[in-house]
């Protein structure tokens, strides 16, 4: 691939084609998306319940928390492929780093933003909480940062089995702007349009920040 | 070949010597200025005192993140160890000033807010800096490749940088208990009594300054033990008489 600027965003499609393949063969991010949502929301009412007004008013965090949360089996998964097989260098020789990003974070973003919604459905269901137009805004915007964040410390610590607390110590702080903002953007009565800004602000960093250490992060 | 020659070599030793006994200096005019100088706070009265060591820990605790920053770019852009040692050096003084200026604030929370610990964005965010870089001490020790390890501790101190500028502006762009800055405030100062305000910058000079002693004795504490990882390889002697044993074969 002599020009991979030019035919980035072709190799980023095919990367990301390449990641919904694998999860169409293994259903592997299915299996701990879903259940790990539907659990942490049932527990949740579990725990807030059962009155009605409490459960409406702590949903918004709820859906942010699962999401945060189901990050931190998603990272791993990001990169095990092609830590196992070598295939790093195998990928580096066919695209540049910016476009294996690309299609990383494009398929990170599918799965969280799914469990996002399963967690949004659930608690609107279940929690008699609503579902506004900011509140899908910020679920959109809010789960492109902590995607990107997920497939930099996935690809930083795939062999994290050893100490795999400090994935949670990393992850977890890292996306906090996103879980303040995403609640602040579904909750009801609030201005939304600061928080997504916010949001905005925390996705431009942390793609900004990952786009510059990528490369560095695929030399082990 | 020494990994740090400022650290080793005689004037290295004699720095850190002169910056301990300017530290020393300096933390008996601290003990001075704030213990019988300054007048107890009106408001507060004498739990105020502690904001003369709350605060530069807070503030020493903001530098030495911005030299794991610095110091990070510098291994990333050179992958020179040395670099490594830096800002493991400038992490550890940090993390523990964190620790401190959270313990500090508790103890003054106590008596002035009613409370050990209060949902605040200023204290949540200063918890949440403590654990970002506590993962960036703890990522360290995952590979025995230093430069593995090097690489995911720059990476991740470049990208832990980010908190300190939410934790400091958090006072301004969220609703908090916590007071707003008083000498570095948007749109100018607010007047502070001059006896407070030298028992302060005395504070963020004494902590500056063992800081800077700590970080110096750590770096050569870390120059000794990664010597023989430091050291360029080419200046080494090859072993005289090299043994080569195999997985799997017994002597």
């Amino acid at each position: 691939m002599s020009e991979p600027g030019w035919n980035g965003p072709r190799h980023g499609w095919l990367v990301l084609r390449r990641e919904l393949a694998v999860e169409a063969a293994s259903r592997e991010t299915l299996v701990t998306v879903t259940p790990y949502v539907a659990v942490l929301v049932l527990l949740g009412g579990l725990a807030f319940g059962p009155r009605p007004a409490v459960l409406a008013a702590t949903a918004p965090g709820l859906v942010w928390l699962v999401v945060l949360i189901t990050a931190i089996p998603l990272a791993p998964t990001v990169a095990v492929a092609e830590q196992q097989d070598d295939a790093w260098d195998l990928l580096r020789s066919l695209t540049t780093p910016s476009t294996l990003l690309v299609g990383k974070v494009a398929a990170v973003w599918l799965w969280l933003l799914a469990g996002w919604g399963l967690a949004t459905v659930l608690t609107v269901a279940l929690f008699g909480a609503g579902a506004t137009g900011a509140g899908i805004a910020g679920g959109l915007i809010g789960t492109a940062g902590i995607a990107t964040v997920t497939v930099l410390l996935g690809t930083l610590l795939p062999a994290a089995t050893r100490r795999p607390a400090l994935l949670a110590v990393l992850l977890l702080p890292a996306t906090l702007p996103a879980l303040v903002a995403g609640t602040q953007t579904a909750t009801a009565g609030v201005p939304a349009s600061a928080w997504l800004m916010l949001l905005a602000v925390f996705d431009l960093l942390t793609v900004t920040v990952t786009w510059a250490v990528f490369p560095a992060l695929l030399e082990d | 070949m020494s990994a740090h020659p400022t650290a080793h070599s005689r004037p290295g030793r004699t720095t850190r010597r002169a910056v301990g006994t300017v530290a020393a200096a300096a933390v008996t005019m601290l003990l001075l200025l704030g213990l019988l100088v300054a007048p107890p706070d009106a408001v507060q009265g004498q739990p105020q005192r502690l904001m003369y060591l709350h605060v530069p820990a807070a503030w020493v605790a903001y530098l030495s993140f911005a030299t794991v920053l610095v110091a990070s770019l510098g291994y990333l852009w050179r992958r020179d160890l040395r670099w490594d040692t830096r800002a493991q050096a400038a992490a550890e003084i940090g993390t523990g000033l964190t620790a401190l200026t959270l313990a500090l604030g508790s103890l003054w929370g106590r008596p002035v807010w009613g409370v050990w610990w209060a949902w605040d964005p200023r204290v949540v965010s200063t918890a949440v800096l403590l654990l970002v870089y506590v993962g960036y001490l703890g990522v360290r020790g995952l590979s025995a490749d230093p430069h593995i390890n090097a690489r995911r501790a720059a990476i991740i101190g470049v990208l832990g940088f980010v908190e300190v500028p939410i934790v400091h502006f958090s006072v301004l762009w969220w609703r908090s208990l916590h007071q707003p800055p008083t000498v570095l405030r948007p749109g100018g100062a607010r007047p502070i009594a001059v006896p407070m305000l030298a028992a302060l910058l005395t504070g963020v000079a004494a902590f500056t300054l063992l800081a800077a002693w700590v970080y110096l004795r750590r770096l050569e504490q870390l120059a000794t033990r990664c010597v023989p990882t430091i050291a360029d390889a080419s200046d080494a002697a090859p072993p005289p008489n090299p043994i080569h044993v195999h997985a799997g074969e017994t002597r």
